[in-house]
């Protein structure tokens, strides 16, 4: 699927990308685009847990459970994260 | 959804759709029910989106789906708002486990449950309903079914070992489970209503364990002695503790309070079997049965066929889902004479199955009618008639049926 169609994320291509990649991981290492939908590929709350906790690691930015479900995108939870580091 | 039937209409049973919220939000599934138990024992339908269910809605044909797993097995899911997503927690959560694993798990899970052991809690749980009501009397409109959700943490909340500042977040999560698309409990799409509401349970349980150990010693709850049960000679994973332990917060708070408030509605509607309790409190026990069959809660439990299978006079073909719908077997006529009539006195009422059926049997139905005996012993004995103040508003889920409001003015009861 193609990411420019979407609207522009605010968080860079790079890290939208390795979001995609990570959900990829948790999801049968199935193509994740970055606008695709957590739950139409499958996402669940045991994903989600893992994700969130791999998040945690990885950026050290613990991302709420109800704005990580309500992003639903890879490009949307990268902007969550680069919200998260702002923050810090 | 309406638990006193409307008026009979035509029911066409190729159109009628079982997963349309309305239908449980302000329509009248029962007409539907009776329908299909004389003309569609087995009845198909096809979502739209492509899924497909199958249906069984005689009493014993619900009893047979819920309580073979040889032939209907638990370990693709058992809830219908999964319907077509293979369950992720099959086999570690005990409600999508089949025999043997699930007898081992459940058995000493279910040895601090019986009806013998939960009696020692009776005198607490009295204390704590007494409290529960008596704000009803004190002349204001009380609304018993936004109350009521709250009654089983209230109850239980001690015996699970959870601290009561927590009891208002798990109650909004347990609702948030049952009634996704419901505006009172709805974050986001129902898919991600579910996935916070599952999400946040787990870890609460997950957290609470982790507390737990680093406190080391034991406290005599119910998640605690999850924390230390054997099944087959190893003790739960962690993954089953948490998992587990969301089931029974689900459990205890999602079901009861429906009853409560649907039991309630059905004899302020019929004011002489309210005083006919009154006059006779050896008939509450009875009066909870017919309650338990009246609003049967729990709507319907999922199934899916292991093979071809023979029932209700068709074939569901292996791997089908089958939706066994509680709500209509406990309204069947063969079992339950006159079956649209609430009558406290009612001669086998405890056949009802608003527990289940077969080796999921609800592992809390002990402490479910401990806790319904001594709520109407309290309200029949404290309260004198009571009159509505406004609309039921019932939940918008075809999974549980209950209510949202159910404003009431009470009195209290004259003593003669």
């Amino acid at each position: 699927m193609e990411s420019s169609q979407a609207a522009p994320s605010s968080a860079p291509v790079s890290l939208v990308q390795e979001i995609a990649e990570l959900w990829g991981e948790h999801l049968n290492g199935r193509e994740v685009g970055a606008d695709d939908d957590f739950f139409a590929l499958g996402g669940n709350s045991l994903t989600g847990i893992k994700i969130i906790d791999r998040v945690s690691q990885d950026y050290g930015v613990r991302l709420s459970v109800r704005d990580f479900y309500l992003a639903q995108t890879p490009a949307r939870v990268a902007e969550l994260i680069e919200q998260g580091r702002a923050a810090a | 959804m309406r638990l006193t039937p409307g008026p009979g209409r035509d029911i066409d049973l190729d159109s009628v759709d079982l997963f349309d919220l309305d239908l449980y939000t302000s329509g009248d599934p029962h007409p539907i029910w009776d329908v299909m138990r004389v003309k569609a024992p087995l009845h198909h339908q096809v979502l739209p989106d492509g899924r497909e269910f199958w249906s069984v809605t005689r009493y014993e044909d619900v009893c047979r789906v819920l309580g073979d797993h040889r032939e209907f097995t638990s370990e693709r899911g058992t809830v219908v708002t999964h319907l077509g997503q293979d369950d992720v927690a099959a086999g570690k959560l005990l409600t999508s486990t089949d025999p043997p694993r699930h007898t081992e798990v459940r058995r000493p899970i279910g040895a601090k449950l019986t009806a013998r052991a939960v009696k020692s809690w009776e005198d607490r749980i009295r204390r704590s309903i007494v409290r529960f009501l008596e704000p009803a009397l004190d002349g204001d409109t009380f609304d018993l079914a936004e109350r009521a959700l709250l009654l089983p943490a209230i109850v239980t909340g001690p015996l699970l070992g959870i601290p009561e500042k927590d009891w208002e977040e798990l109650v909004q999560l347990t609702a948030m489970v049952t009634a996704p698309s419901d505006p009172h409990f709805q974050h986001g799409s129902e898919a991600a209503t579910l996935a916070i509401s599952h999400h946040e349970l787990v870890t609460y349980v997950t957290e609470w364990v982790r507390r737990r150990r680093a406190a080391g010693g034991e406290d005599d709850s119910l998640l605690d002695h999850l924390m230390s049960v054997r099944a087959g000679d190893a003790p739960l994973t962690d993954e089953e503790i948490a998992l587990d332990g969301y089931s029974i917060l689900l459990g205890a708070n999602v079901t009861t309070p429906h009853t409560v408030s649907g039991t309630v509605h059905a004899l302020i509607e019929r004011p002489e079997q309210f005083e006919k309790a009154q006059a006779d409190l050896s008939l509450v026990p009875n009066l909870v049965e017919e309650g338990l069959r009246w609003t049967s809660a729990a709507c319907n439990f999922m199934r899916y066929a292991v093979d071809d299978v023979q029932i209700g006079g068709g074939t569901i073909p292996a791997g089908g889902a089958v939706v066994a719908w509680i709500g209509s077997a406990n309204r069947d006529e063969s079992q339950f004479p006159d079956p649209h009539t609430f009558d406290i006195t009612r001669s086998g009422a405890k056949r009802q199955v608003a527990f289940g059926f077969g080796p999921h049997f609800c592992i809390g139905a002990p402490l479910a009618r401990m806790t319904l005996r001594i709520f109407f012993e309290e309200l029949l004995q404290r309260f004198g008639p009571i009159e509505l103040a406004g609309e039921p508003q019932h939940l918008r889920s075809y999974f549980i049926a209950g209510m949202t409001h159910l404003p009431i003015v009470a009195q209290k009861r004259q003593t003669p």
